[in-house]
């Protein structure tokens, strides 16, 4: 039966203003870093010009310094989330619905404790370590964050059959390495990218946290906050950076996910 | 080698279970201690209740929390109901205008809050298209800014949600319903409502707890005074005020427990959800 006309306009309707939704920001975000003189009432820029991105790779600035360091604190507090999370979630998926769910909670409880509280709470342990100001001690304050998230999405990729698939590899002979390499690794290939994107994003969005423990160590949201209100060019540039890396994690997920 | 030593146990969860003990303790320890410390930072002397007394006796701290809570139920409620809309209107749509409805949950919130700026402040590309705006967005004492960052971010989060529990199953039976002449509000109440509310409770419980505790959006978008309580932190700590590091701590201990207070519930909502 074909569809009434109405219902499909109503569906255009609704396709359009979600598209509008979600493209005008980042359309926004481009202008804006690229509008040196934008002046009101003018609804399009008086003068287009690249200050935002000269601000933004100007040495003095330390806006790739930023960058660099939040690379390496999302690839350290991914990595370790990664490692740790996985026996866990090898651990979860194998347990009883009433074990799993005390260990679920358990795990997931620090994701509802406010970034810039638990960041305080770790500065003043780091600070007694004299690791305060460190990228190390940032990673390791994210890993709140990124450790919950890559437990709980791994934890969906381990099924029965997949433990039935390395027993069966554990009786042909493969050794614990060989099991993992060739069985574990290949079988949960799209859980492990969700996890490490959704971990990489994580800490790559941290504020609060990275505010308490980093001191001095400026990372790229840390960098951003004072221009969001002073100089709309360099925060929307500035915006564009930082939604870079997200933009692209997605799009390598969505080629990792495509069957 | 029997299958049974390859069958992963529960200790395999101990390593990650111990870091986060470790790290979430060691936070919620430190922020105590350090709220019991109203001296140096670096030497520690006898405990002292003295920032917590300062914390109860500053009426900015109570604006705070009032200001906190206040938008965080109103972003975490209106979220919740436009969730269900969209989620109703989404259900029979196809990939595209579901992953469009997506698109909004990776941004980070500190960008989401930098495009209301370039979009609602004074003399932004909302007043240029419309002529004028009926109110000041950004910077607006009662949180109008906030609360408008936070429903545009978390409504796809919770859509997501809703449409995950807005199973076929349930379709099914609307169906049924309608054909044995329930209307379309019966069938919301009796059929929709009882299938998608725990996913949706959840969901609204988890933004009110991150809500409660962030820090940027309030800082991009909010008013300077009344603050938010993460931003009424972080203020304290920038005094040259010798309680100021100590009452930061006790006020961000506040909203832990608050968000503590809304995990318990969570636990137990999901303890109901898996029966």
């Amino acid at each position: 039966m074909a569809e009434p006309a109405e219902r499909v306009r109503g569906r255009r309707l609704l396709v359009a203003m979600l598209a509008l939704a979600a493209l005008l920001p980042v359309l926004t975000l481009a202008v804006r870093a690229f509008a040196d003189v934008w002046r009101a009432p003018a609804l399009l820029p008086q003068e287009l010009g690249l200050r935002g991105l000269r601000y933004a790779v100007s040495a003095g600035a330390g806006v790739p310094q930023a960058a660099l360091n939040s690379i390496v604190i999302a690839l350290l507090a991914t990595s370790a989330a990664l490692v740790l999370g996985w026996p866990a979630a090898r651990a979860l998926a194998a347990a009883s619905p009433r074990v799993r769910r005390a260990l679920m909670i358990a795990i997931a409880l620090p994701l509802l404790v406010p970034q810039f509280a638990a960041g305080a709470g770790l500065a003043e342990w780091f600070i007694r370590l004299g690791i305060s100001d460190t990228l190390l001690a940032v990673a390791t304050a994210h890993l709140i964050y990124t450790l919950p998230y890559v437990v709980v999405v791994l934890a969906g990729a381990f099924s029965s059959e997949l433990l039935e698939l390395e027993e069966a590899a554990a009786t042909a002979g493969a050794g614990p390495l060989q099991r993992l390499m060739l069985v574990s690794l290949p079988a949960s290939r799209g859980a492990l990218a969700i996890a490490a994107a959704m971990a990489l994003v994580v800490s790559w969005s941290q504020y609060g946290t990275t505010l308490a423990v980093g001191g001095a160590t400026t990372t790229l949201p840390v960098m951003l906050v004072p221009f969001a209100q002073s100089d709309p060019q360099i925060a929307a540039t500035l915006s564009l950076l930082f939604l870079a890396p997200v933009l692209i994690a997605l799009g390598a997920l969505t080629r990792v996910l495509r069957p | 080698m029997s299958s049974a030593t390859l069958r992963p146990r529960a200790p395999g969860a101990a390593g990650a279970v111990v870091v986060l003990a470790v790290l979430f303790g060691g936070a919620l320890a430190g922020a105590g201690w350090r709220s019991l410390q109203p001296g140096s930072i670096v030497r520690d002397q006898a405990p002292s209740l003295d920032a917590w007394r300062a914390l109860l006796r500053d009426d900015a701290f109570w604006d705070a929390l009032r200001f906190t809570l206040g938008y965080t139920a109103v972003a975490t409620l209106l979220s919740a109901a436009a969730a269900l809309v969209l989620a109703g209107a989404l259900r029979r749509a196809g990939r595209r205008a579901r992953m469009l409805a997506a698109a909004p949950v990776p941004v980070p919130h500190l960008v989401a809050a930098t495009i209301a700026v370039v979009w609602l402040a004074p003399g932004g590309l909302a007043e240029r298209v419309l002529g004028s705006l009926a109110l000041d967005v950004i910077g607006d004492r009662s949180g109008v800014g906030i609360v408008l960052v936070y429903v545009y971010k978390e409504v796809p989060f919770l859509t997501l949600l809703v449409l995950a529990a807005w199973t076929p199953g349930v379709s099914e039976r609307e169906e049924a319903a309608a054909v044995l002449g329930a209307g379309h509000a019966a069938r919301l109440r009796h059929v929709v409502w009882p299938s998608v509310r725990t996913a949706l409770a959840i969901g609204s419980l988890v933004v009110a707890a991150f809500l409660l505790g962030a820090l940027e959006v309030p800082l991009v978008v909010g008013p300077t005074r009344p603050t938010a309580l993460a931003q009424y932190a972080l203020d304290a700590t920038r005094t040259a005020e010798p309680l100021g590091q100590a009452q930061a701590a006790a006020a961000l201990l506040v909203a832990a427990g608050l968000a503590t207070l809304l995990a318990l519930a969570l636990a137990k909502l999901m303890g109901r959800a898996d029966g």
